[in-house]
């Protein structure tokens, strides 16, 4: 069915297409630029990489220009190398393996203790709250690195301080995210759920629990990038294992491409980490989308 | 923590709250007290609050108290100073006025951000000597990111609607940052100054961990080391009381500065 009409509309891809001698197939198969369009597409998918593609390049360049020194800032071929050498050994798979393990555990005891206290607290016992909150500001100011001795105390010089430091940093902001969550969401919509007889269990999952939710995750977050601030603190203080075992390690022997190895592979293991939570948020809150773009 | 909730509550008396202010921070360091009195805490590793306020007392009558708070203070604020006054044009830039700029820079600066100061820590060193400005480096590169990112956040804010009015009018550049994006932005602009701020004073341990010899920071860390209990939780206690202080000195401005507008309510 030749529809002539197409031809005119589509000019650009119909051409693009290869197919300019039939023009009806050609452009009711690919839409009208739809090359320009994919074309486009790539370079704003591209776009994000640029920025860091010139970075490294820079990095990779800057010794050689005599801007910075080799020595101390050694290029990223260097470091890649050490990388290299590092994951052929499996050396550093090991590292990656228990700095994933620490983080994973600590977090998820804070996640188990923080989120049913915060529900529990906000959304049972608000005049509890309001009393306690002053107090968990001032615990959630409290450097986990001041505890260490007292961690060190209750749970030993092995894992369990390490995963204690993790536990501690990351527990105030997913508790406070979360008994913030609680608190803000909309009266009216637990009025017309009782209103509609809903009773409470019913009201507190479909009604409290959604609408904590966004909240419950940007905490969830915050408390998943200080975990990784202070895991790697939490190795430098006393471990034998880890990435920040591999750079502390590396800079008591002032053996500088490992320190640049522990650090990118910190930099890239918090950033997956991330990506996978911006999955997990938007499974979980698809519908949200609309509400939080407003 | 909750501004709305508490100015919802204003109406009761102010012994009341006095209580919820304060209440619960008085049990604590009650139910501490009888615990160590009691014999439940090991004096070894946790220091009762009476021998912290004698110790704290000790510190603050000799100056040495002082002298540490000094040099850690004016540490934090060149570190947050220097965060501010880089973080806020890049999160204006991120957030606003160039699309391509946010999607070639966005990504890079977010890796930047992941770069871990305690791992960077040596390289810090290697490249600012063991100097003021290295303990003033890493406290900027922790706390320039909140900044940026919450100015960014605070541009996205603005209406477009009345920058379209003002531009119309015929507002000039800056004048319409002054005039619109500056205040429309402000309370995250205000978000952000007290998140890098408390990073800042966060990081005062671990920065003075470099070759500082004073110092709050320093304090602890000479405690710890010493195992000197009672000072290793004065230190601590003196640092926390500052970073609170901080954040209710930028409350308080926001509620000066920003009139016009609802506080946010931010956790």
């Amino acid at each position: 069915m030749a529809d002539f009409g197409t031809v005119g509309y589509g000019m650009g891809g119909g051409f693009a297409d290869g197919a300019p001698g039939i023009p009806g197939k050609g452009s009711r198969k690919a839409p009208p630029g739809v090359f320009e369009e994919a074309r486009l597409s790539f370079n704003r998918r591209a776009m994000s990489w640029y920025g860091i593609i010139a970075f490294l390049l820079l990095w990779q360049l800057a010794p050689y220009a005599g801007i910075t020194d080799r020595d101390f800032i050694p290029p990223l071929s260097v470091v890649a190398a050490e990388a290299l050498r590092l994951a052929v050994g499996g050396e550093l798979f090991l590292h990656i393996a228990s700095s994933c393990q620490r983080v994973l555990i600590g977090l998820f005891l804070a996640v188990l203790v923080a989120i049913p206290a915060a529900v529990l607290l906000a959304g049972f016992f608000p005049r509890v709250t309001r009393f306690l909150s002053p107090l968990l500001a001032l615990l959630g100011n409290i450097n986990p690195f001041a505890l260490f001795p007292l961690f060190i105390l209750l749970f030993g010089v092995g894992e369990g301080a390490k995963l204690a430091i993790i536990f501690w940093s990351s527990l105030f902001p997913i508790l406070n995210f979360a008994i913030h969550g609680v608190q803000a969401v909309d009266p009216t919509y637990i009025k017309a759920a009782r209103g509609m007889g809903a009773d409470r269990p019913r009201i507190f999952w479909k009604v409290v629990i959604p609408g904590a939710l966004p909240s419950i995750f940007t905490g969830f977050k915050m408390g998943a990038t200080t975990a990784f601030l202070f895991l790697i603190a939490a190795e430098m203080l006393a471990a034998n294992s880890g990435l920040g075992y591999l750079v502390h390690n590396a800079s008591l022997n002032y053996f500088i491409p490992r320190i640049y190895v522990g650090v990118l592979g910190i930099a890239i293991l918090g950033m997956g980490f991330t990506v996978l939570i911006d999955k997990a948020e938007k499974l979980v809150l698809g519908h949200k989308e609309e509400a939080k773009a407003g | 923590m909750n501004p709305e909730n508490s100015r919802a509550e204003n109406g009761q008396g102010p012994l009341l709250r006095l209580f919820y202010k304060f209440g619960a921070i008085a049990l604590f360091v009650l139910l501490w007290q009888l615990a160590c009195a009691a014999g439940l805490a090991p004096e070894t590793f946790v220091a009762s609050p009476i021998v912290i306020a004698k110790t704290l007392w000790q510190y603050a009558t000799d100056g040495s108290l002082y002298r540490h708070s000094v040099i850690s203070l004016s540490r934090a604020f060149y570190g947050f100073l220097l965060a501010v006054a880089a973080g806020v044009p890049l999160g204006f830039l991120l957030g606003g006025w160039f699309r391509n700029f946010e999607r070639v820079m966005g990504p890079l600066l977010y890796f930047l951000s992941q770069f871990n100061p305690f791992a960077l820590f040596s390289v810090f060193l290697l490249l600012f000597g063991i100097g003021e400005f290295s303990k003033v480096a890493m406290i900027f590169w922790v706390s320039i990111w909140p900044m940026v990112h919450n100015a960014a956040l605070g541009v996205r804010s603005v209406d477009p609607l009345h920058v379209k009015v003002a531009r119309s009018l015929g507002t000039g550049k800056l004048r319409l940052l002054w005039k619109i994006v500056l205040p429309s932005s402000a309370t995250y602009l205000f978000a952000g100054l007290r998140l890098a701020a408390g990073t800042a004073f966060f990081m005062l341990i671990p920065a003075e961990m470099m070759g500082a010899s004073r110092g709050l920071g320093w304090l602890i860390i000479n405690a710890q080391v010493n195992y000197q209990i009672p000072k290793l939780y004065t230190g601590t206690l003196a640092i926390v009381v500052f970073g609170m202080l901080m954040d209710a000195f930028f409350r308080l401005l926001e509620r000066r500065v920003v009139v016009w507008k609802e506080a946010k309510c931010q956790p």
